[in-house]
């Protein structure tokens, strides 16, 4: 198992199961760690960091996207810094007598988190074990447990969603739901639809539309339009990212590793939908308000400085469910299923009404499609 | 000797172009995949869990069978003949006259539709077509679509309406009373559900953009 890890891990003394029950990582029950023949010195910890990061390369994995690139010394040091201050951390918690057990093991999964790999390349074991540390981290925070998730794309699945113009009468009812089940920040009021109110006879014309009008609705003369993350086949915010934490998955699903983006923010820039969003501040939601029901990809807590967006709800249909969006729309503008099953409404929509999709000349190939009554 | 670097630029070429080809996998477009790797859904994921505990009724319309929502239970004064009792031409002019003081017709005009247009004063249980036939009150989509015949196909398809189950299978389908109240159908103007104070904040700065 150890062979197969693809991160250094600290051993803080927790899983110690030999020898007198250590309540520090040098395995000392009292005195602290004072000692220095047994604790990892600064420079040693030092060592320790950077093999764990740059050295050895024993397996090809995350790692190397970031670190096996060139760069001077200056950038590889800052890119060490953060992980380093976690390490000083654990250490500083596992060697001192007033810390509790549950302080160690935040540090241990603190640790442990600063040095997984890409979700893309984790396996499922690598996948559940992550997202156990970070259930245990929440609770450890919080006091109050989360259920997250980590399935896989189904197979035979490819998502796709139909949004009924003729339908929409702008009362955002999808906004409300959407920003409740996927845990955006509320301070920021972060949200990943956008409702166009645009008027009648001169067409889509996104400059003159109003996307935050407060009035009653539906407005004379108007027609109402929602845009968000398309999900598009050739995906461009994908190829842009330096570090591969945004890619597309199996079912079609645009998704992002919160863990592993460095909130460059070159995606936002090369969507030319508009379809993400960056956490300027960390994100706040209050906690009786959390969806507890999460995915590792979908609407867990995210932090700040990193991007996010529309994931089709994933912790909703990689269960079988519609979006919250879909369900929430009082007007039933919003269609959404499984392109490859010809069965599907989606498929009906597609094979019978009169469908287009947003500058489809760009050859992004949104999985998003517009239709009318 | 010419003709035999001819041939190896030839062979040259041809490597190029056929290593060059896309990877298996990969489309042109999403329908060239959805062509090619398109199959019925038989997978493990059901809607069964969300349809748990619920009424429903298998109907085939068409070549499209699906599972709606059962109705009559819903009613609050169903079975109507509990009132009813007689024809209604025998209760009219009695002092019960009031007992439907909550509905009021707003459902096309009065030249086109009234009262009788939907139900039978011979017959209050159930619900009667243009034609005079008994519409059970429990498939009362049939009524709407002699009418509403685009959104009746559209509702078929899965384009109009909603649908209790996800997008799993087995499908189940709103019917058209779960959202169009059938004595006033429309829908009100109302006030969004969001308003957006920090867009409107920055927008007022000039941050956004």
């Amino acid at each position: 198992m150890s062979e197969n890890k693809k991160w250094y891990s600290l051993d803080l003394g927790l899983n110690k199961k030999k020898g007198s029950s250590g309540s520090c990582g040098c395995g000392k029950a009292e005195g602290g760690c004072n000692s220095h023949k047994e604790e990892l010195s600064a420079e040693e910890f030092y060592e320790a960091a950077i093999n764990a990061s740059i050295g050895e390369e024993r397996h090809k994995d995350g790692f190397e996207q970031v670190f096996d690139v060139k760069m001077d010394r200056r950038t590889a040091f800052k890119k060490l810094t953060a992980s380093l201050l976690i390490g000083a951390g654990a250490v500083s918690t596992s060697c001192s007598l007033t810390t509790s057990g549950d302080a160690k093991e935040k540090a241990q999964i603190d640790w442990e988190e600063q040095f997984k790999g890409n979700y893309k390349l984790m396996t499922d074991d690598e996948k559940k074990k992550t997202v156990d540390r970070l259930m245990r981290s929440y609770e450890l925070r919080t006091g109050k447990n989360i259920s997250m998730t980590a399935e896989n794309a189904a197979e035979d699945v490819l998502f796709g969603y139909a949004f009924n113009i003729s339908k929409c009468q702008g009362y955002m009812d999808c906004v409300s739901a959407c920003v409740a089940e996927n845990n955006q920040d509320r301070n920021s009021e972060m949200q990943y639809i956008r409702i166009h109110e645009m008027k009648d006879g001169e067409g889509f014309k996104f400059d003159k539309a109003d996307d935050n009008y407060y009035h009653e609705v539906p407005a004379e003369g108007h027609f109402y339009m929602g845009t968000q993350c398309f999900h598009c086949d050739d995906p461009p915010c994908v190829d842009v990212c330096p570090v591969q934490a945004t890619w597309k998955e199996e079912d079609g699903l645009v998704v992002i590793d919160y863990d592993w983006c460095i909130g460059c923010r070159y995606c936002m820039a090369a969507c030319p939908y508009d379809g993400r969003r960056f956490n300027w501040s960390k994100p706040e939601v209050p906690e009786n308000e959390v969806n507890k029901n999460q995915h590792y990809l979908g609407n867990r807590m995210r932090k700040k400085g990193v991007m996010e967006k529309c994931t089709f709800c994933v912790q909703r249909t990689r269960k079988g469910k519609n979006p919250a969006c879909v369900e929430a729309c009082p007007t039933g503008a919003r269609i959404f299923g499984n392109l490859l099953d010809p069965n599907s409404s989606i498929r009906w929509v597609l094979e019978n009404k009169k469908v287009f999709r947003l500058k489809e000349d760009l050859g992004t190939e949104p999985k998003f499609w517009y239709f009318m009554d | 000797m010419k003709n035999k670097n001819l041939t190896y630029y030839a062979l040259l070429f041809l490597i190029i172009v056929l290593s060059s080809c896309k990877n298996e996998g990969e489309y042109h477009s999403v329908s060239d995949r959805i062509k090619a790797e398109e199959k019925p859904y038989h997978g493990t994921l059901t809607s069964e869990e969300l349809l748990a505990g619920r009424d429903l009724i298998k109907i085939t319309e068409g070549e499209h069978t699906f599972l709606i929502p059962e109705r009559k239970s819903q009613i609050k004064s169903f079975a109507c003949i509990e009132c009813h009792s007689k024809p209604l031409s025998q209760m009219k002019g009695t002092d019960k006259a009031k007992a439907h003081w909550d509905i009021t017709i707003n459902h096309a005009n009065i030249e086109t539709m009234d009262c009788a247009t939907c139900h039978n004063g011979e017959d209050m249980n159930n619900l009667t077509s243009l034609t005079g036939r008994n519409i059970d009150f429990n498939l009362s989509y049939k009524l709407c679509a002699q009418c509403h015949t685009n959104q009746f196909e559209d509702w078929k398809g899965g384009a109009h309406g909603k649908k209790i189950s996800g997008w799993t299978p087995p499908r189940a389908s709103m019917t058209c009373v779960e959202c169009h109240n059938p004595h006033d159908p429309g829908f009100e103007q109302r006030w969004p559900a969001q308003f957006n104070t920090q867009k409107a904040i920055e927008r007022n700065e000039g941050l956004d953009h």
